[in-house]
C-alpha cells in the first residue's frame, strides 16, 4: 500500500464488531478500515465469516457489538434498504437475480432507492413520474451496455447465461449509484478467461466509475492481482492484513490455509 | 384456348374461392346454431362482419405474399361470390322447403323466425311452410293461406320503379341499395367482403399499422390507396347523411331490417375508419396538409355525434334504437356515441406516437364501443349476469395485486369485499337497524338528520379542497424542479431532486390549504347547497368514497400484523381475517342485522328513475369501475412500486438489499387490493339491494383466487378473460342444464393442461425499443449542445 493510498479518506470502517449465532462467534472484535477508490478483499477459508461480515455490513444482520461507520454515518442496526440508499450494494455468493422479470426490469429495480415516485403517483403518472421513469430506464440501459449486455435487455433474467447474469447482477447493483460495491466471489464458476475478464472489470469499475470496492475472492490470483489491501479472516478473527505481498508471507495465514506444520499437528494431538 | 385461360384464371382465384366456402359455412352454421335472440335485428351485421374478416385476412396474406392488386381484386370476388352463394343456395333451399310444406323447424331447431326475417326481409307471419297437399287430389286444403314460390324477380308497372325483389310480394327495393331483401342481402355479402380485401390492400399500402416500417418503399406508388382510406369515412358519412330522415321527409334510401342498427353501425365505422384515415395520412404527403386531413375526420367524428344529438333531439328517433325505452336511454346514447369518439381521439394521438400499437389499439377502440352497446341489447338476466362478470373482473383485478404482482397469498380477500359492501349499506340502507332496545344505530346520509348530512359535507369538502391544494402545489413544486434539470446539462441530475418542499413552502401550502378549504365549506353550507345536494342525489358516491376509505385503511390493519409471514403462514392468517370479517357482520346485530342482512339499499340512482335506466346505470358503473381499475392495474405495472413488488414476489430479502422498502411496499398491496375490493363491495352491495353474511363465504376469496390463476397471475386481460371464463360460462352453459357442471369441469382441466399459465399470461414489458430511443436522443443533445 503506498502512502498516497494511506491518505484517501476512510469509506467504510468496521470497529470491533461481534457477530454470534448462539454459541458461535461468528465475527470477532473484527476491526476493518476500506479507504475510498481502493479495491480491498477479504479471504480466508471456508467458514471464516466472510459472509457473515457482508451481511452486518448490508444490515441483513445486526451486530451484537461493535459499531460499523460509512462514510460519517453508524449503519449498524439499519434495515437493508436504509444501507442500500446510503450507498451501499452488493452481489451474492449464489446470484439472486429477479425471476420473472426482464433484463432491464431487474436493473430498473436497483434504481429502485433513487426514485422519487409514490404508488399514487405511478397511477396517476404525472409529468414528473413520467420523466423519472425516462431517464431510469435510460440509464438502466447504459449500466446494461456498461457490462456488455446491451442487446439482452428484453429477455428473462434468468434465461441469460451464467457469465451474463453475474454481469447483470453487477450492472443491477451499480443502478443504485453506490459509493462502495461489494462483491461475493464474483469469479466463481468461471473459467480462467473469464476470470481475466471479471479482473479486468473490477478494475473499469474502479476506475471509470469512481467506486471502492470491498470483494470476497477464493481465486488466489484474483485476489493477489487486484488488491490494495487484503484481509485474511479465520473463525471470525482477523489473523492478517496488508497489501497481497505482506499478506502472502504472513505464516498465520500460511497456517490457516494449509493447516498446521506437521510436526505441530502432532504434538498437538499427544497432548490433547 | 379460351378453356385454358379460363382455366388459368379460375386456378389463381382458388385461395379466394376456398376462404369464400369458408366463410359461407361459417354463417350458415351461425344460422342454424341460432344467432343469439338479441342481437337478432343485428343478424345481418353479424354475417357480413364474418365476412369482412376473411375478406381482410384474405388481403394481408396476399400483401405478406406481395401479390399483385389484381390478385387481390380477383379473389376477393371469388370469396365474396362463394361465400354468398353458399348462403343463397341454403337460404333457397329453405324457401323451397317450405314453400313445398316442409317446416323446416323441424330439422334446425335453432334456426329463429327473426333471423330468417332479418336475412331474407320476409315478415315473420309469412314465414310459415305452406299446408300439405291433399294426396288424392294433389290440391292445397280449401281456404288455406298459401305462400307462392319467392324466388322470382317481377317489375312492378303499377307503381313504377318499385322492383319486386325479395321473397314476397311485400319486400319491394325502392331504388333501395340492397340492404334488407334476400337479393339484397346476397349482395351486400359480396359488396362487404371484396370492401373488406380493399380496404385492408389500401391500409396496408398506406402503411398503417403492422406494416409502416417494412413497405417504406411502397409509399409513392399507391396514392390511390391513401385516398382510398380518407374517402371511406367520407363516403360512409354521405351514406349516414342520406339514411338519416327529417322531419316529413322520407328518407332517399330506405334501409331494410334494423335501420337504426344500421345507422349505429355506421356512426362506428366512420369513427374507426377516421382513425385508420388519420393513421394513414401520417407517413406519405398527399399535397394535404396533415392537419386538414385531421381536420376533416375530427369534422366527421363530430358530425357523427351531432347527427345522435340531432336525431333524438329533433324527431324523437333514436340513433340507437332501445325498442322505445325512456328518455334516459337517450342520453346514455349520446353519451356513448361522445364517448367512443373521444376515445378514438384519444387513442389515435396516442397511436401516433407508437404506431406499432395501432392494430391492437383500433381493436381496443371497437371492443369498447361493443362493450359500451352490449348492455343495450341484453336483456335484464343477461344483463345480471355481465355486471356479475364486472365485479368479478374488479375483485380479481384488486387480488392480482396482492397475489399476482406482489406474490402475497391472500386467502381472506372477501373480507375487504364485505367491508365495502357493509360500509355502503350500512350508509345508505332505508331499513332503520335497531340495537336492542329498538335505538336506530344506522348512519343514513339520506334522511332527516341534517346536523349529519351539514358534517359530512364539511368534511368532505374540506378534505377535497386541502387535498386537491396540497396536490397542487406539490406538483407544482417537483415541476419546477423538474425544469431545473432539464435546463441543467446533464439530466441525469434529475433523479437528484428532493421530493420534499423546503420549510417556508411546506408552512405556506398548509396555511393555503387549511384557509381555503374551510372558506370554500363555508361558502358552499351558506349557499344551502349542501342541503339540496343531499336532498336530490343517491348516497351511493358518498358509500363509495367511504367504501374505499374502509377497505383500503383494514387492508392496511391486516397488513401490519402479517409483515413477516410468508407463504403458507401468510395464507393461514388472512383465510382467518377473511372468517372474522363474516363472524363480526354475523353477530354485530345492532350494526348488520346479523344473519338477517341488510335490506333496501339503493340502487346508483334515484329510484323515481324508471326502471332500466337505474338498471343500466348500475352496469355502466361497473364497467367504469372495472376499467379505471385496470388502467391503474396497468400503470402500478409498469412503475416503480410495481417493479418493487415484483421484485419482492420473486425474491424478498433481495428485493430489500435492493433498496425496497418492504414494509412500505408490502402494506401498498394490501391496501391498493383492498380499495379496489372495496369498490367491488360497493358495487355488490347496490346490485344486489340486500347482502347477508353468508354472500361472504369464503368461497368467494377461492373463487376469485382461482379466477386470477385460470386467467393468469399477474396480467389484466387474463384476469378479465378469467372472470369471464369462471362466472360467465357457467351461466352462459345453463342452457346444456344437466351437463352443465360436467361441461364447466371439462373445460377447466382442460385449460390447466393446455395452457398451464393461465388463459392469457402476463407478456413480458418489451422495453429494449425504448430505452434505445432514449439514449438516442441523449446523444443527440449532448452532440448539439457544445
Amino acid at each position: 500500500m503506498t502512502e498516497q493510498a494511506n491518505e484517501r479518506p476512510i469509506l467504510l470502517e468496521a470497529r470491533k464488531v461481534t457477530k454470534r449465532f448462539g454459541g458461535l462467534i461468528a465475527l470477532g472484535d473484527l476491526d476493518l478500515v476500506i479507504r475510498q477508490n481502493q479495491i480491498a478483499s477479504v479471504i480466508g477459508p471456508n467458514g471464516a465469516g466472510k459472509t457473515t461480515f457482508f451481511n452486518c455490513i448490508t444490515g441483513f444482520y445486526t451486530p451484537e457489538e461493535g459499531e460499523i461507520w460509512f462514510d460519517g454515518h453508524p449503519i449498524q442496526g439499519e434495515r437493508p434498504d436504509q444501507v442500500t440508499a446510503r450507498g451501499i450494494a452488493r452481489t451474492y455468493q449464489n446470484i439472486h437475480l429477479f425471476a420473472g422479470m426482464t433484463v432491464l426490469e431487474n436493473v430498473m429495480v436497483g434504481s429502485h432507492a433513487n426514485l422519487l415516485a409514490s404508488p399514487v403517483g405511478a397511477m396517476l403518472r404525472p409529468p414528473v413520474n413520467r420523466l423519472e421513469e425516462d431517464v431510469a430506464l435510460e440509464k438502466a440501459y447504459r449500466l446494461l451496455d456498461f457490462v456488455g449486455l446491451g442487446e439482452d435487455g428484453d429477455t428473462l433474467a434468468t434465461n441469460l447465461p451464467y457469465g451474463s447474469q453475474r454481469r447483470l447482477e453487477i450492472a443491477r447493483a451499480l443502478a443504485s449509484d453506490p459509493k462502495l460495491l461489494l462483491l461475493d466471489e464474483p469469479t466463481a464458476g468461471m473459467n480462467p478467461q473469464e476470470t481475466e475478464a471479471t479482473m479486468r472489470f473490477i478494475r473499469r469499475l474502479r476506475d471509470e466509475r469512481d467506486l471502492t470496492i470491498l470483494l470476497i475472492e477464493h481465486d488466489m490470483s484474483v485476489v493477489m492481482n487486484i488488491s490494495d489491501q487484503v484481509s485474511v479472516l479465520d473463525y471470525g478473527r482477523k489473523i492478517a492484513e496488508g497489501t497481497p505481498e505482506e499478506v502472502q508471507q504472513n505464516p498465520l495465514v500460511i497456517e490457516a490455509y494449509l493447516g498446521a506444520p506437521a510436526e505441530e499437528l502432532v504434538t498437538g494431538f499427544l497432548d490433547s | 384456348m379460351i378453356v385454358t385461360r379460363l382455366q388459368q384464371v379460375l386456378g389463381s382465384m382458388r385461395p379466394g374461392a376456398t376462404s369464400g366456402f369458408v366463410a359461407g359455412l361459417i354463417m350458415l352454421f351461425l344460422i342454424l346454431i341460432g344467432i343469439p335472440i338479441n342481437i337478432q335485428s343485428l343478424a345481418l351485421f353479424v354475417l357480413l362482419l364474418i365476412v369482412l374478416i376473411f375478406g381482410v385476412r384474405l388481403a394481408r396474406r396476399a400483401f405478406d405474399a406481395g401479390e399483385t392488386f389484381g390478385y387481390i381484386v380477383k379473389n376477393a370476388l371469388a370469396l365474396s361470390v362463394v361465400a354468398a352463394l353458399v348462403v343463397f343456395l341454403f337460404m333457397s333451399l329453405i324457401n323451397r322447403w317450405q314453400a313445398n310444406g316442409i317446416s323446416v323447424k323441424t330439422y334446425f331447431d335453432a334456426v329463429s323466425l327473426t333471423t330468417m326475417n332479418v336475412l331474407s326481409g320476409v315478415p315473420e307471419s309469412e314465414l310459415h311452410p305452406n299446408p300439405e297437399k291433399d294426396i288424392l287430389t294433389g290440391e292445397y286444403p280449401e281456404g288455406a293461406e298459401l305462400r307462392t314460390n319467392p324466388m322470382r324477380l317481377t317489375f312492378d308497372s303499377e307503381t313504377g320503379l318499385r322492383l319486386k325483389l325479395g321473397l314476397t310480394g311485400d319486400a319491394w327495393v325502392d331504388l333501395n341499395l340492397g340492404i334488407g331483401g334476400f337479393y339484397g342481402f346476397m349482395l351486400l355479402i359480396v359488396v362487404v367482403g371484396m370492401a373488406g380485401a380493399l380496404i385492408a390492400w389500401g391500409a396496408n399500402v398506406a402503411n398503417v399499422g403492422r406494416y409502416r416500417t417494412q413497405t417504406a418503399g411502397y409509399l409513392s406508388d399507391n396514392l390511390i390507396a391513401h385516398w382510398l382510406v380518407l374517402l371511406l369515412p367520407l363516403l360512409l358519412f354521405g351514406f349516414l347523411w342520406l339514411t338519416k330522415g327529417q322531419d316529413g321527409i322520407d328518407p332517399i334510401i330506405r334501409i331494410g331490417g334494423g335501420g337504426q342498427e344500421v345507422q349505429l353501425l355506421l356512426g362506428f365505422a366512420i369513427v374507426l375508419f377516421g382513425l385508420v384515415a388519420i393513421r394513414a395520412a401520417q407517413p406519405v404527403d398527399w399535397g394535404l396538409a396533415y392537419p386538414v386531413r385531421v381536420g376533416i375526420v375530427a369534422g366527421l367524428v363530430a358530425g357523427v355525434a351531432a347527427l345522435a344529438i340531432w336525431r333524438i333531439v329533433g324527431d324523437g328517433r333514436y340513433f340507437i334504437a332501445t325498442d322505445g325505452s325512456p328518455r334516459g336511454n337517450e342520453l346514455l346514447c349520446v353519451g356513448i356515441v361522445l364517448l367512443v369518439a373521444a376515445v378514438a381521439v384519444v387513442q389515435n394521438y396516442f397511436a401516433l406516437r407508437t404506431p406499432e400499437r395501432f392494430e391492437s389499439q383500433l381493436a381496443g377502440t371497437l371492443a369498447l364501443a361493443i362493450l359500451l352497446i352490449l348492455p343495450l341489447y341484453l336483456d335484464q338476466y343477461q344483463n345480471d349476469v355481465l355486471t356479475l362478470v364486472g365485479i368479478n373482473v374488479l375483485l380479481g383485478l384488486g387480488l392480482n395485486i396482492v397475489v399476482g404482482y406482489a406474490g402475497l397469498l391472500d386467502l381472506g380477500y372477501v373480507a375487504f369485499f364485505a367491508l365495502g359492501a357493509y360500509t355502503y349499506a350500512f350508509l345508505s340502507s332505508n331499513q332503520v337497524l335497531v340495537d336492542g332496545s329498538g335505538n336506530p344505530t344506522g348512519l343514513k346520509f339520506e334522511g332527516n338528520d341534517e346536523t349529519v348530512i351539514r358534517i359530512a359535507a364539511w368534511v368532505f369538502t374540506t378534505a377535497i379542497v386541502a387535498t386537491a391544494i396540497v396536490a397542487g402545489g406539490l406538483y407544482l413544486w417537483r415541476r419546477s424542479q423538474a425544469a431545473r434539470a432539464r435546463r441543467a446539462a446533464d439530466r441525469r441530475q434529475l433523479l437528484d431532486i428532493d421530493p420534499r418542499p423546503s420549510g417556508g413552502v411546506t408552512l405556506l401550502l398548509t396555511v393555503i390549504a387549511i384557509s381555503t378549504s374551510l372558506l370554500f365549506a363555508i361558502l358552499l353550507d351558506n349557499s344551502s347547497l349542501y342541503r339540496r345536494l343531499f336532498d336530490d342525489t343517491s348516497p351511493f358516491f358518498i358509500g363509495l368514497f367511504a367504501g374505499v376509505i374502509v377497505s383500503g385503511l383494514s387492508g392496511i390493519m391486516l397488513g401490519i400484523p402479517v409483515l413477516r409471514l410468508r407463504g403458507d403462514y401468510l395464507a393461514i392468517v388472512t383465510l382467518g381475517f377473511g372468517e372474522i370479517i363474516r363472524l363480526l357482520f354475523t353477530n354485530l346485530r345492532d350494526f348488520t342485522g346479523g344473519p338477517q342482512g341488510i335490506l333496501q339499499i339503493p340502487r346508483p340512482l334515484p329510484e323515481n328513475a324508471s326502471g332500466p335506466v337505474s338498471y343500466l346505470s348500475l352496469v355502466y358503473l361497473i364497467f367504469l369501475g372495472a376499467g379505471l381499475v385496470a388502467f391503474f392495474s396497468a400503470r402500478l405495472k409498469q412503475s416503480r412500486t410495481g417493479r418493487a413488488w415484483s421484485a419482492m414476489k420473486s425474491d424478498e430479502d433481495i428485493a430489500q438489499s435492493m433498496g425496497v422498502n418492504l414494509v412500505q411496499s408490502k402494506l401498498t398491496a394490501f391496501a391498493i387490493g383492498a380499495a379496489f375490493a372495496g369498490i367491488g363491495g360497493v358495487l355488490f352491495a347496490a346490485r344486489q339491494r340486500n347482502i347477508f353474511p353468508n354472500d361472504f363465504r369464503l368461497d368467494v376469496s377461492i373463487e376469485v383466487l382461482s379466477l386470477v390463476i385460470i386467467g393468469g397471475m399477474g396480467s389484466i386481460p387474463g384476469v378479465i378473460m378469467g372472470a369471464i371464463a369462471l362466472i360467465g360460462v357457467p351461466e352462459v352453459l345453463r342452457e346444456l342444464s344437466t351437463y352443465r357442471i360436467l361441461v364447466f369441469g371439462a373445460l377447466l382441466v382442460t385449460m390447466v393442461i393446455i395452457r398451464p399459465k393461465g388463459l392469457l399470461p402476463a407478456p413480458t414489458p418489451q422495453l429494449q425499443e425504448r430505452a434505445r430511443a432514449l439514449v438516442q436522443r441523449h446523444v443527440s443533445q449532448e452532440d448539439r449542445s457544445p
